[in-house]
């Protein structure tokens, strides 16, 4: 009987032949192993390679992301000398103090003045080496020293994006020869651009700021966790503890494993359908763009909840059943706990999707010029993709460096967004 | 058998997953206060008619049950019996140890909190050490109640499972193949465990060890292919069995 089961065995009744000892030495046996360890050597060689290769590609993406993109957190600054005396701005001390004092500077007629300083400064044109916003920048200096108004000062202004670009090599050839003499004369520096983390888009490469389509992109990303994150895991819950298994549930399932797959362009028009034109929300909102984009990640976290949750061992459920809890309390008090960090794994992955997302938003609107940052949900924004993309898009130079600083600024957001998300992960990581 | 105050009752018990029948009309009476053994080779459905007496088959979807069974004369299928109650009346203990993946203290406190059965802090605790020392489990953990009991050794973790379940105070205890997962010495304590037990408590043990089920119950039941074959006092079962499949199992000719 015993050996019928033997694979390959004598047929029923024959005799096994006596058993020869191995020879271990033979040279085809030696052959064999030296071809396995090849073997394993080449395929170590080749995932060191595969590696190697997808390191190499992340290190060209930071690197050059960083070599273009931290210029556009810098800005060119030009010495102006402003002889205020000369100027003769009708404005007295006395406006100077108190709340209304930059109203007052600039009904003076501040702007108009540092242009003719700037000629002053730098002859003909030399209004046009200052950026449209340098007054801006004098006001601020005047404000916080009264004083400069009585006498002959120099003030390091914002250039002109036409100058700005000359000076980091990309301008036109008038503007190389203005920054060659201005380099000169040891007119020309470069400071931080604080504006950029202050400002919203802008038609003036160098005015633009990243701080409207961050926040833009904050706002719309708190909206989605605050939909996604417990309709999906309440809806994977149900799906796993409660509903039974018939047509209906396998219908359901098949159905989110689709949803999960559709194209995000989809889900655009299926925001615009409902959102805007059947419940009439305002266009363009983060409110608008969060409910979209969760209703875009809520298969990918039904999907990781579900998972998560069949994969907390029966014997957890059979201990809490067997001493009376009910079922409720199996699921948030056992259940629940251990498939946390599963479940936020998914999250993870779909806030991830979420925040680099552009498709879905262009379709709600959230592609305008927003020119001051968001005040509200429901105020119009962009977020920082789509900010990308529109930069990306610019013909002026001075976008370029600006692309890729929205770039840097968006990698950051999403490596602060995972390493949150991995820390809560860690924290509610249990064995069992 | 039957005997004048039975705790639980079991009348043409039978149980069905989907279209295959495991039980098949098993009758049998589980006195109070006595260690109650069923035996029998796997697969004969012992398992299935234990998780019966708790409804513990109420969790598997394609699990139906037919016939009456009763805990105190009280019908535990009927509308009325609520199941979150009856499980804290009749508690179970697995096969493989399960605590959940926190504290000692939280371990055995979990029942008592859920059911309300301490009002204050120093209630829980007491009725915590009180569980603890009838496990026999006390002075092994009682300097470290905070740590997790996943930590405790495989005899540790299935003495905090038993103490987890008298932690509500329940009048039967079930539990399948308490030992299969354990080393002898471990085993060992479990059986002492249960003679310590008994009295106060009616246990229903399933077990694959016939040794086992000699040296704990007092009455033992045969199970062969989802039929009760043979119900009677633990002697009698392993000295005169009257059935012959009964003799054929505990003499080792199948199973």
């Amino acid at each position: 009987m015993s050996s019928t089961l033997v694979a390959g065995a004598p047929a029923i009744g024959a005799e096994p032949a006596a058993r020869a000892p191995t020879d271990w030495r033979t040279d085809a046996m030696r052959g064999r192993i030296r071809r396995r360890y090849a073997a394993e050597r080449r395929f170590r060689l080749l995932g060191l390679a595969a590696v190697t290769l997808s390191c190499g590609f992340l290190l060209v993406l930071l690197a050059s992301m960083l070599s273009s993109g931290l210029g556009g957190f810098q800005r060119t600054d030009v010495r102006l000398s402003i002889d205020f005396p000369a100027l003769n701005l009708p404005v007295t001390r006395g406006q100077l103090r108190g709340s209304g004092a930059d109203l007052a500077l600039a009904g003076a007629g501040l702007q108009g003045a540092v242009g003719r300083a700037a000629v002053q400064a730098f002859g003909e044109g030399g209004d046009r080496y200052i950026a449209d916003r340098a007054w801006l920048t004098v006001r601020d200096a005047v404000l916080a020293d009264p004083g400069l108004l009585t006498r002959r000062t120099a003030i390091d202004v914002p250039a002109s994006s036409g100058i700005d670009a000359a000076a980091r090599g990309a301008g036109r050839a008038d503007d190389e020869a203005v920054v060659a003499r201005l380099e000169g004369l040891r007119l020309l520096s470069t400071a931080i651009n604080w504006d950029f983390f202050t400002r919203a888009d802008a038609t003036d490469p160098g005015a633009v700021g990243i701080w409207g389509a961050l926040k833009g992109s904050l706002l719309t990303m708190a909206v989605t966790l605050l939909v996604a994150f417990p309709v999906g895991v309440l809806s994977a819950i149900y799906l796993e503890e409660y509903a039974g298994r018939n047509r209906w549930t396998d219908l359901i399932e098949v159905s989110i494993n689709n949803l999960a797959a559709v194209p995000s362009i989809i889900f655009g028009l299926l925001g615009l359908a409902v959102f805007l034109n059947t419940l009439h929300l305002p266009r363009s909102a983060p409110l608008v763009g969060g409910l979209t984009l969760a209703l875009m990640i809520m298969p990918v976290i039904v999907i990781a909840g579900r998972n998560a949750i069949k994969a907390v061992p029966p014997s957890i459920r059979d201990a809490a059943f067997g001493i009376g809890a009910s079922r409720i309390q199996v699921v948030f008090h056992h259940v629940l706990p251990l498939a946390l960090p599963g479940i936020l794994t998914g999250t993870i992955i779909g806030m991830a999707r979420a925040l680099g997302e552009t498709a879905p938003l262009l379709m709600i609107g959230m592609r305008a010029f927003i020119a001051s940052p968001p005040g509200g949900l429901a105020d119009p924004a962009t977020v920082l993709p789509v900010q990308i993309f529109l930069w990306s898009d610019e013909v002026s130079r001075g976008f370029v460096e600006k692309t890729s600083a929205a770039i840097i600024v968006l990698l950051a957001f999403l490596l602060a967004m995972n390493a949150a998300a991995i820390y809560l992960r860690n924290k509610f990581e249990t064995r069992w | 058998m039957t005997f004048a105050q039975p705790k639980m009752t079991a009348r043409d018990v039978s149980v069905f997953y989907g279209p295959k029948q495991a039980v098949k009309s098993v009758t049998i009476d589980v006195p109070t206060d006595e260690v109650t053994a069923f035996i029998g080779p796997s697969g004969c459905g012992k398992s299935t008619f234990l998780r019966t007496l708790n409804r513990m088959n109420d969790t598997i979807p394609a699990a139906r049950v037919e016939g009456q069974i009763a805990l105190d004369g009280e019908d535990i299928y009927s509308a009325g019996m609520d199941v979150v109650q009856l499980r804290a009346r009749v508690g179970m203990v697995f096969q493989k140890p399960n605590p959940f993946p926190k504290s000692i203290f939280e371990n055995v406190a979990y029942g008592p909190r859920i059911h309300g059965l301490a009002r204050h802090k120093s209630d829980l605790e007491a009725i915590v050490q009180r569980s603890l020392k009838r496990a026999g489990l006390w002075d092994e953990v009682k300097d470290r109640l905070s740590d997790s009991g996943t930590a405790l050794s495989g005899g540790q973790q299935q003495r905090l499972c038993i103490a987890r379940a008298i932690a509500v105070d329940p009048e039967v205890i079930l539990m399948d193949e308490p030992c299969s997962a354990l080393d002898p010495i471990a085993t060992a304590r479990i059986e002492e465990l249960i003679a310590e037990l008994r009295g106060n408590y009616a246990i229903v043990i399933v077990t694959h060890n016939m040794q086992q089920a000699a040296r704990v119950s007092q009455r033992t039941a045969f199970f062969h292919l989802g039929q009760l074959v043979e119900y009677d006092a633990t002697d009698t079962i392993f000295t005169a069995p009257k059935e012959a499949r009964t003799k054929d199992y505990i003499t080792g000719r199948y199973g």
